[in-house]
């Protein structure tokens, strides 16, 4: 069963219908927003029963569209936070693709700005590899680019999609090693971006932050993981009950191979590891949990079956 | 842009440049500095790295008095003020307080103030001085200067008289004497140091 994950739209009224089909198909739900008499969900449903979904909702005026950064957690790496860099472009983008389905953090580095003095410090490096992708926010210039990229990429396993002021041929030629993903005509601006190609720079940044997602998916095909993250969250709501008392937003963030839990690790972690998925099978067996460097939080890094000999 | 004589960006990398005009003329037009501005050249090289901004500064206009945003009406013992910009009303107040004491003034609502007993003639009190609004414009200037370079480049030598500036900066030492430079982006715009 191949779970795709999908945004669903829908009024408020009778929505519960369409929560409990989704769980009795399979599917899981990712984040649920109730705005005014609008219901959002984000979701993981079987693929075969997109159509199903689509025809039940339609008395209801649901609308079922895809979705592929639902599931995701991505960095916006901003060069720092200060006005010169925020809120535009890294809130910009950041807030867009938070619409879209698409977990976005702001990360930034403590000295990131200038040429020579940009660094990345291992803690900003260990948190920013924590996320499925990173998105690096450049500014104007490219000998800047060119000099500052191989130092802010050092240690970074996760891909990473270049945002930048130079057109996109120039950031390719000018980035050594290569990123994952490019997009040029996006570097430092002070206004807020309100003309339709502004905008659609943005609908780019997707584009290409999907392509990655998407490559990354198929690699993860390749060698599955043990156990859906979405699966270990629905079991960790239902057997932590601490997680309903998180007021954060998104208590139980799903990323591509893994979960971010955001209770504190000293208490929580061993009750974590015993929970029991299914016939003996605990989530100790079939992932690593271990402290995050965000705050105090767990991440769940959910092991391939090559590692572990079981599909659960 | 109308209001400035002269604008323009310099840098090497023609895109660059671009960007950079656009956000100088954004961060001025925010701060409301572009009518205070009469001629910018801004000189940019990522490769050095500097960032040089010169230019020339119009006559900034006078200080504002009391009759520039209140009518005065006395009435017997009683001087009523009728306020129409409130911006001022702040510091309006702390002066009186302080020439007349608070006894003596009295604020009945948002745009009215009321003076009791005062020895001041009317006229006098429309001549005093409430702000200078040119005592906070280097401070402006400086800020949007800061913001406009870019934010690595925290190595500055910064010039500001009433009638021109200079703004230097970098991330690395600046040189010690920064005048040849500056002279030559000054006399790119006509003027001398």
């Amino acid at each position: 069963m191949t779970l795709v994950p999908v945004t669903y739209k829908g009024g408020i009224y009778q929505h519960d219908v369409i929560i409990d089909l989704i769980e009795d198909l399979g599917g899981y739900i990712v984040q649920k927003h109730i705005i005014a008499a609008e219901v959002v969900l984000q979701c993981f449903i079987p693929h075969d029963d997109i159509e199903l979904i689509r025809r039940i909702s339609k008395p209801l005026f649901g609308e079922v569209t895809d979705s592929p950064l639902v599931g995701t957690e991505i960095a916006v790496v901003s060069m720092s936070l200060e006005i010169h860099h925020l809120p535009h472009p890294s809130c910009d983008f950041a807030e867009y693709a938070r619409r879209i389905g698409a977990k976005t953090n702001m990360v930034s580095p403590a000295r990131g700005p200038g040429k020579r003095i940009s660094q990345l410090s291992d803690e900003e490096r260990d948190v920013i590899n924590e996320h499925d992708v990173a998105v690096l926010a450049f500014g104007n210039f490219e000998s800047c680019i060119e000099y500052k990229w191989p130092a802010l990429r050092r240690g970074i396993e996760v891909p990473i999609i270049v945002m930048g002021g130079p057109d996109t041929e120039t950031l390719k030629r000018i980035i050594h090693p290569a990123a994952e993903g490019y997009v040029g005509n996006v570097g430092r601006f002070m206004r807020r971006g309100k003309t339709e190609e502004e905008i659609g720079i943005l609908d780019e940044i997707v584009a290409e932050v999907t392509r990655v997602v998407e490559k990354k998916r198929e690699e993860i095909a390749k060698d599955p993981l043990s156990v859906s993250p979405a699966r270990l969250m629905d079991l960790i709501r239902e057997n932590v009950p601490a997680i309903h008392d998180v007021t954060s937003p998104t208590p139980l963030t799903v990323q591509m191979e893994g979960l971010r839990v955001k209770l504190p690790y000293d208490t929580f972690a061993g009750a974590l590891r015993k929970i029991e998925i299914e016939d003996g099978i605990t989530i100790a067996d079939v992932a690593e949990i271990v402290p995050s460097r965000m705050r105090d939080y767990i991440l769940v890094k959910i092991l391939p079956f090559s590692e572990t000999n079981t599909v659960v | 842009m109308l209001a400035i004589e002269y604008f323009e960006v310099e840098c090497p990398e023609p895109l660059g440049a671009a960007y950079y005009k656009q956000i100088t003329n954004d961060v001025l037009l925010d701060h409301n500095l572009l009518r205070v501005i009469s001629k910018l050249h801004i000189f940019i090289d990522p490769k050095v790295p500097i960032f040089v901004a010169v230019g020339t500064l119009k006559k900034i206009t006078s200080v504002v008095r009391v009759r520039d945003f209140t009518s005065v009406n006395p009435v017997g013992e009683k001087i009523t003020l009728v306020i129409s910009d409130e911006r001022y009303l702040a510091p309006m107040l702390k002066i009186f307080w302080q020439k007349f004491g608070k006894d003596k003034v009295e604020q009945p609502d948002r745009f009215t103030v009321i003076l009791y007993n005062v020895e001041a003639d009317p006229r006098e009190i429309e001549d005093l001085v409430v702000a200078d609004p040119s005592e906070s414009l280097f401070k402006d200037l400086i800020y949007a200067f800061r913001l406009i370079a870019p934010e690595g480049f925290r190595v500055r030598s910064e010039k500001f008289s009433k009638e021109k500036f200079s703004f230097v900066a970098s991330e690395d030492t600046l040189a010690e004497d920064l005048t040849p430079l500056i002279s030559e982006k000054f006399a790119l715009i006509g003027e001398k140091p």
